[in-house]
Parts: structure tokens; sequence; C-alpha cells
């Protein structure tokens, strides 16, 4: 268009004289034209990058600001922190934010990525933007899980401590990697030390190398066009329509933010999302009861307490470690597993995949927050009450799941969340243990998998076709 | 060189062949342990192997010893041995102690001379335990059955019954009992050996109280002995949490008797009336026994704290200030300065007790100061005092000065909780509480000065930090509001830019 060669007018002012220089002019034109793809899904969903993005960058500031006052050390870093927030001015301010912009950062990065599963934008070729989308959400983790003991207080100090021990039943590398991980045998101000380095100086590398690489993949690639589509029938255009659309909802998610830090300056309240400084960190006290992990932690905390101390001649922390090894495995693979969508079609299957994941993921983060073990007297007795009632609970989700999916979206493959609802009611409606529940769900499904296979195609896949 | 090594090899030999010969199992004791019985089934247990495997060489040459000597004649009475899991030192002891070895094998003895293991008093008399023996306090200093009853434990067989001991009603009539004990424990240079801090004048205290007066002078066997609160057998040092002696269970120890209507029967109090059986009843629900035996403060007085202990004895009128003041000794101080003082002297009243009790010493309230009928100031006030209006107005000073101070430390602290929890520096204000707490604690306490203006003196920094809390809660609410309008102006400002930007895409998406 302004193309001097072409005859066309040069770009004036502050524009012209960085086009002179550094030829952005093909840069204009490429966001000029690029368009944002517009399908038969709700629009929404195209917005939760941007906004983990959002609360990512209000990390960085807020965790800027924070440094300026933290100084890590035994004897300093429970005091600095105390210090700013209630001596310097708007220092609880920053740490209410920092605080809850991580979380709500953790939320809006796990709906961005089940949105992505469901939506199956994963499919070629966007297989790396998924890749790199997995490993920021490893790396977030890393910050929730190294910027909880920076405080140095005796909540944060035990569940590291719980935390780490876990490391432990890797197998060989077990002991070696608490070392390196600790800094020692125990959680100590070494540990203190690592987990500074790591919040402020490698993680933030690594998350800013690996967004940058996310970032163009989506620009580079343009976002996923629905499934079955080769190209968006219509499109948004990214500049003005949808880069203004999403300033607009980063100053609503910065009016909430702002909201809950005032009016719940540490948090709801609920286990693993409440950041009272409280009293500081005792290596010599003794480990007290109730000691939990930050709330995306829950699901693996207690999967680990369903496994029993030894399983096929090994720990049993080690076997569920290799669990959790597999499945993080399988969803980090998964552009390559789901061949149907590989081949651009419909793959009710994976679509299932998500929401039993989201059904598994439930079931065990409420038997982590024991809900229904209020009034209940035995040990055993408040756990079988706690799976009992968690089952109810995730049974009524899975209902409305199922309603919705059924009628709304006319999904007729069941076979996973089924499985997963089954687990469910074995284990806590029938009282079976968590693993034999399991192992008889997973059997019946892959019996139903196998049928499914050998009958011929999915109702789905006939409508699709 | 040669030579050297032969020399060496041969030392090596001889020294393995030492090793191997201390080590073999005399095969009597060998038999013994792989003794089975009719089902066919080992008699020593595995547990008792085990710990027997785990004895030095010369613990297993005792057993061996005594296996040969025949003062240990079976594989059950082994296994009783073993089942004591001792340590080896007191193992020693026991294995070196024939009486013990012979009075613990049930084939030879009679239950009223056995020491079992078992606890039950059917099998055996309750003093008979041999758990219980070789905890014991002499039995552990190497003072053996012979130091009480006569006799060489270390001889095969026989007794030579203690000389000291009454031939005739010796189990009817116990004085004997506290002459025999202080046979060793009055003599300062015997108990020197074993404990030197350990008292030495127990007797002379026993002599001296009513339970000697009882035993002694009267004859009367329901008077205690040392053995009825230290034990026969199982006597432990009164710092052991078993002990009977041992300050939580001193209630128990002495409510066994105190506490038995039978038992006390016809004793009296210096008035004449009958001697009471509440005490321990009423010690059980005093602020004293309940931090003794319900939370184990051993700071807490049990019975021998007031009383005594060898010379147990009610604290006359003029003492229980005194016994009172170990422990409470600035009221006790402020009391003694006060005009109360005089009165309570005049009309010989026990000091502490008139107002707070004996045994069931309730917690204090801040009710007893009020004026009103029905409380403890009022009541006394209005029948020895004729209602002198001076007492009347310091009673309600005192009253309304702590009243005040203890509502506003409540509600200040429940104020100080909610603003913590809305994320405010609540540190200035729970500084204020701690001073107000700290001074409420002592105005109490200056309550027995009686006196308006040394009260006035303690309560003064309280009623300062009451107002001072006042000033920063409100503080701390109007931060909390500022808070809020900073944040209603922020997400107008907000709101607005929104507003503009919706604008703005409205007009360039036209």
């Amino acid at each position: 268009m302004n193309d001097p060669e072409k005859g066309g007018e040069q770009p004036r002012g502050l524009r012209g004289w960085l086009d002179r220089r550094y030829q952005l002019t093909p840069l204009f034109e490429f966001l000029q034209h690029k368009e944002v793809p517009l399908g038969s899904h709700w629009m929404g969903w195209y917005y939760l990058g941007g906004v983990t993005m959002f609360f990512f960058i209000v990390q960085v500031i807020t965790g800027a600001l924070l440094l300026m006052y933290y100084q890590p050390g035994e004897a300093t870093a429970y005091e600095s922190i105390h210090f700013l927030t209630t001596k310097v001015p708007f220092g609880w301010l920053i740490r209410s934010i920092h605080s809850w912009s991580a979380h709500l950062m953790i939320i809006a990065l796990l709906l961005h990525m089940f949105s992505t599963m469901m939506l199956k934008a994963y499919r070629p070729p966007r297989e790396v933007t998924w890749v790199s989308g997995y490993l920021l959400f490893l790396l977030t983790m890393g910050f929730g899980f190294s910027g909880y003991l920076l405080p140095w207080n005796k909540l944060a100090y035990f569940a590291t401590t719980v935390g780490t021990n876990i490391v432990r039943s890797i197998p060989l590398l077990g002991n070696w990697l608490l070392q390196v991980l600790r800094g020692g045998q125990d959680v100590s101000i070494n540990t203190l030390y690592r987990f500074f380095a790591a919040h402020v100086v490698l993680l933030p590398l690594a998350f800013v190398g690996v967004i940058v690489l996310h970032v163009i993949l989506i620009q580079r690639q343009g976002m996923a066009p629905p499934l079955g589509a080769k190209a968006a029938p219509r499109g948004m255009k990214f500049f003005p329509s949808f880069a203004l659309r999403d300033v607009l909802l980063w100053l609503a998610c910065l009016m909430v933010l702002g909201t809950l830090a005032v009016f719940l300056p540490y948090g709801p309240g609920i286990p693993g999302m409440d950041w009272e400084l409280g009293q500081k960190a005792d290596p010599f006290a003794p480990a007290y009861a109730g000691i939990k992990p930050e709330w995306y932690f829950l699901w693996e905390y207690q999967l680990l307490k369903e496994f029993p101390p030894h399983l096929f001649g090994l720990e049993g922390p080690q076997v569920c470690l290799f669990v959790i090894g597999i499945l993080f495995g399988i969803w980090a693979a998964i552009p390559w597993l789901d061949r149907r969508a590989y081949r651009d079609r419909w793959s009710p299957g994976f679509t299932d995949l998500a929401w039993a994941a989201l059904l598994f993921l439930t079931f065990l983060t409420l038997m982590g927050w024991d809900i229904g073990a209020g009034g209940a007297g035995e040990e055993l007795t408040a756990m079988h009450n706690v799976a009992r009632v968690c089952a109810w609970w995730t049974v009524a989700a899975a209902a409305v799941v199922v309603v919705v999916r059924y009628w709304r979206f006319q999904h007729r493959w069941f076979v996973l969340t089924g499985a997963v609802l089954l687990q469910v009611t074995l284990h806590g409606l029938m009282g079976l243990s968590y693993l034999v529940a399991a192992t008889i769900s997973l059997v019946l499904a892959a019996i139903a998998i196998a049928v499914s296979y050998f009958m011929g195609s999915t109702p789905e896949e006939r409508r699709s076709s | 060189m040669t030579l050297n090594i032969a020399a060496v090899g041969f030392l090596a030999a001889a020294v393995l062949a030492a090793e191997q010969a201390t080590a073999t199992t005399d095969p009597k004791l060998a038999a013994m342990l792989e003794a089975k019985d009719k089902s066919g089934k080992t008699i020593i247990t595995q547990d008792e192997r085990t710990y027997f495997d785990s004895l030095n060489d010369h613990l297993k040459e005792l057993l061996s010893h005594a296996v040969q000597k025949d003062v240990i004649t079976r594989p059950e009475h082994l296994g009783i041995l073993l089942a004591l899991q001792l340590r080896p030192q007191k193992m020693e002891l026991l294995l070196q102690n024939n009486c013990v070895l012979c009075h613990s094998d049930s084939e030879v003895q009679t239950p009223e001379d056995l020491f079992s293991l078992a606890s039950n008093p059917q099998s055996s008399p309750a003093h008979m335990n041999l758990k219980d023996l070789v905890e014991d306090v002499h039995f552990r200093s190497g003072l053996s059955c012979a130091g009480c009853h006569g006799g060489d434990p270390t001889a095969d067989v026989g007794h030579e019954f203690v000389k000291e001991w009454p031939e005739k009603g010796r189990i009817k009539n116990r004085a004997w009992v506290v002459e025999f004990c202080a046979r060793c424990h009055s003599d300062p240079s015997f108990m020197r050996q074993f404990n030197a801090s350990l008292p030495t004048d127990q007797l002379a205290k026993f002599k001296d109280s009513p339970h000697g007066q009882v035993l002694l002078v009267k004859h009367d066997d329901r008077a205690p002995t040392c053995v009825s609160c230290h034990g026969v057998h199982g006597i432990r040092p009164a710092k052991d949490p078993q002990s009977k002696v041992f300050a939580p269970r001193v209630p128990a120890t002495c409510g066994a008797c105190h506490s038995n209507s039978a038992t006390m029967a016809g004793f009296t109090q210096p008035n004449g009336a009958p001697l009471p059986t509440n005490q321990l009843a009423e010690y059980r629900t005093s602020v004293h026994g309940r931090a003794l035996l319900e939370r184990g403060d051993l700071g807490a007085p049990a019975c021998n704290d007031c009383h005594g202990n060898h010379g147990p004895a009610p604290p006359g009128v003029a003492s229980v200030s005194h016994s009172c003041s170990l422990c409470h000794s600035s009221n006790a101080s402020l009391f003694e300065g006060s005009k109360h003082k005089q009165a309570f002297d005049q009309h010989n009243w026990p000091e502490c007790s008139k107002c707070h009790g004996n045994h069931a010493i309730a917690k204090t309230n801040d009710a007893m100061l009020a004026t009103k009928p029905g409380s403890l100031c009022g009541d006394c006030h209005r029948q020895y005092a004729k209602d002198d209006p001076k007492c009347i107005e310091t009673a309600n000073y005192f009253h309304q000065t702590i009243t005040k101070m203890y509502d506003a430390q409540k509600t200040f602290t429940a104020v100080a909780e909610k603003l913590a929890a809305k994320g405010l520096d609540t540190e200035p204000i729970d500084n204020q509480l701690t001073e107000l707490t700290d001074t409420l604690k002592k105005s109490r306490t200056y309550v027995h000065s009686f006196s308006h203006d040394t009260f006035q003196q303690a309560a003064q920094p309280g009623e300062e930090a009451v107002k001072q809390t006042g000033v920063l809660v409100k503080k701390a609410r109007e931060e909390y509001k500022y808070r809020q309008v900073g944040l209603a102006v922020s997400i107008a400002w907000i709101g607005l830019l929104m507003l503009a930007l919706y604008m703005k895409l409205r007009r360039l998406e036209k």
C-alpha cells in the first residue's frame, strides 16, 4: 500500500522514522491483515491465552516491586515480608495482587489448556504450540511451588517439606534430586535460596523464552480455525477489533484483581488458597496436622494418599509417580495421539478424554480438600465420609456435564467419562479401594473402546462425515 | 620374622578360642531354651529368645550359673526372667539375687511368696509384682532383699529372717515399720552414699504429725506408715511418674484414706467436728486440682504442698496465708499491708481461705468484687463493716475499673481480629492489648491491697491502654475506608477507560 517502490506514500512521523531504520512496514502489514477465525464455537475461548498473559505481566510487575523489599535469609525473609505488608505504603496491596494474580493465572491457564483440548486446536500444524503451552503450564506450576516457600512462614515450610519429599520416591535419582532441590537433607535456608533463585531468575527466563515462542507460533500460524474447515468461514481483524477487545477484557480483569485484593487480601480462606503470613518458619517445631499444598497440587497429593505403602514390589509413592508421569506424558503427546484430529476429523474420544480428565481431577481435588469430613469421628470413617460426599458432588457435576454435552453438543461418546464416573461410584459410594475401583473402570473402558473400534464409526463420525 | 608371624597366629587363635568358650551356652541352659511343651511349641517365645541372644557373655554366664546351681530349674521359669527384657545392669542385679530368682518360680513357691509377672491381685499379693520389684529404687541401688529381710542373697539356699521385725502381730500392728525404715533413712551418713539431697528427718516429722500420733501414741492401725504411701517392693523416687507420691498421684494416695468414711470414722478436727471426707472431691473441682490432674501442670499444688508430706497437718489460721504465699507471694504481700489484715486478725479468720475457700478453690471472677447482695465483698461488708460508704465506694471502684478494662479487652480483641483479617496492620493494637491484659492481671492482684490509691496506680496503664486502643482502632478503620474509596476511584477510572475504548472500537468497526 505505502510501498515506496510502488510509488506509495512513505509513512511520516515516528513510524516513518522507525520504518526507515528497521523496515517495519511488512510487520505492520502482517498485523493489519491478520484475522482471527470465527466459527461455530464461542469466541470467548480465544481470549483465555491473552488473559493468562495479562496475569503473567501483572506477576512480573508486582514481583519486581516485591523484590525491592524482599530479602532472602533466615533472619530477613519473613521479616521483610512482614515489614512490606505492615509498614510499606501499599505493600499489602502489591503482595495481595501478586498472590491473587498467581492463582487467577493458573485458573486462566487451565481454562485455556482445556478449551484448546476441546476445540482440538492442537491439530497440525499447531503441535509445537500445544507443547510450548504445556511447557508453560509446567513452568507455572514451578512458579507456584517455588514462590510458596519465599515468605518463610510455618505453613510454607511444612508444605514445602511434604512437597519436596515426593521426589525421594523417584527410582535411583530420588535422593540425589532431593538434595539438589533442598540444598541438603532437610528444607533449610539453603532451600529458600534455591527456590528464590528459581522463582526470580531461572523460571522467568525459561518462561519468557517459551512464551515468546508460543506467541510467535500463534502469530505466525494464526488461531486454529474450527474443525473440518481448512480456512475460517469468516474472520475478525486482529487489529484493532480483537486487540481492543483483549484490552477491554484485561481492564476488566484488573478491576476484579483490585477488588479481590482489597476485600480478600489473604485469599478466600480455603486450604491451598490462603496466604496469610502467620508465624515464622521454625525447622525445629513439630509438623502439625492439616498441611496441604496449593489447590492445583491437591489432586497429586490425594492420589499419593490413595496408593498403599507397597505395590508390585515397589514403594507405593514410586508407582504413583510413575502413573502421574504417564498421565503427564499422554497429555503432552495428545497432538500425535489424536489421529482423527490429525486428519482434521472429529475425535469424540479425545473430547471425552478432556471431560474425563476434568472429572478425575475434580474428584481427587475435592477429596484433597477433605470435603465432608466435618463431624466425623474415627479417621477411617472420616475418609469414607470424605470419599462418599466428594463422590456425590462429582457425580452431580458429571450429570450436568453429560446432559449438556448430550443435548447441547450432541455428543454420543462417553466411555471415558463413564469410566471415571464408575470409578468414583465404586470408590466413593460402594467403598471399594481407589485403585481397585480404577482398575475395574479402566478394564471396562478398554473393552468398550475395543468394541467401539471393531464395531465401526461413532455417531459423531457418521454425522461429521 | 617367622617366629613373629607364628606368635601373632598363636595369639589370634588363643583369642578366638577364648571367645568361642565364652560364647558357648551351657548345655543345660541350651536345652531349656529349646524345650518344647506338650503341643510341640517352644516354651521360650521368639521375643524372649531374641532378648537372650542379645545378652552379653557375662549375663549368659550368670544365667548358666543359676541353671547349674538349680536356682532356675524349668524353661517356664527362665521365660519369666527373660520376659522382663531388663537392661544389662538390672539383669545383672537380678541374676545375682538368688532370693528373687527362687521366689519367682511358681513351682517351688506358694502364691503369697511368689514374685509374678501377673498384675492380677487374685493370683498373687499386689506387693509381689516382679516388674515393680525390678524398678524399686532400693533394688536398683543394689540394696537387695537382704537389706530389709536379712540373710545372704548370694547363698545357695536358706533364710535368716530379719531379727528387728516383731515376731508376733507385725502384720496387725505396723508401728514398727516407721522405725524400721528410719534405721537407714534417719542416718545422714548412710543416706549420703545413695542420695545426699534426700532429707533424713522423716521420722521426726512423722512422730510430730497427727498420723504419727495416731499410730505411735494411740496405736491405731488405720494410721499410715511409710509403705502406705511409698509401697513395699515397688518403691520409686517421688519424681517418677509411676510413683504413688508423684505430684499428680498424691491426691489419690491421700484420698485412699481421707475419702474413705469408714477409715476416717472417729477422727475429729480441733473444734471437735468430724473430719470431713470430701477433700479429694472438692480438690478435683478446684483450680489447683484441675491444673494438676487435668492439665498435668506440676507447678500446681497437691495435698502435701500445703499440708506437708512426712509431717502432714492442717495449716493453722495464722499459717494459711504462709502456705498460699509460697506461690501467690504478691497477693499475700499486698494483703499483709492492707486494712483487711487487721480486721481478719480481730475476727481470727484464716486469711486467704476466708474468701477463696480451701480444698475447693474456684477460679476467681470479677463479680466477687461487686457490692450488690450475693457478691462476696458486698455481703461481708454489710455484715461486718456496717455499710461503711467509703468501703462500698472503694469496692465499687475496683469492680467498675476491672470490668471496664475486661470489657474493652474482649471487644478490642474481637475488633482487632476482624481488622487483621481485612489485611490491616494490627500490631500496634495488639501491643496495646498486651499492655491491657498485663494491667488487668496486675489490677486483679492489687485488689488485695484494698486501697483505692494503690489499686489506681496499678490500673492506670490499663486505662491508658484502653484509650490508646480506641484511637488505633479508629485509625485502622479509617485506613480500611481509605482503601475502599481508593478502590472505588480506581474502578471508576478503569471503567471510564473501558468505556472510551469500547466507543473507539464501535467507531472503528462502523
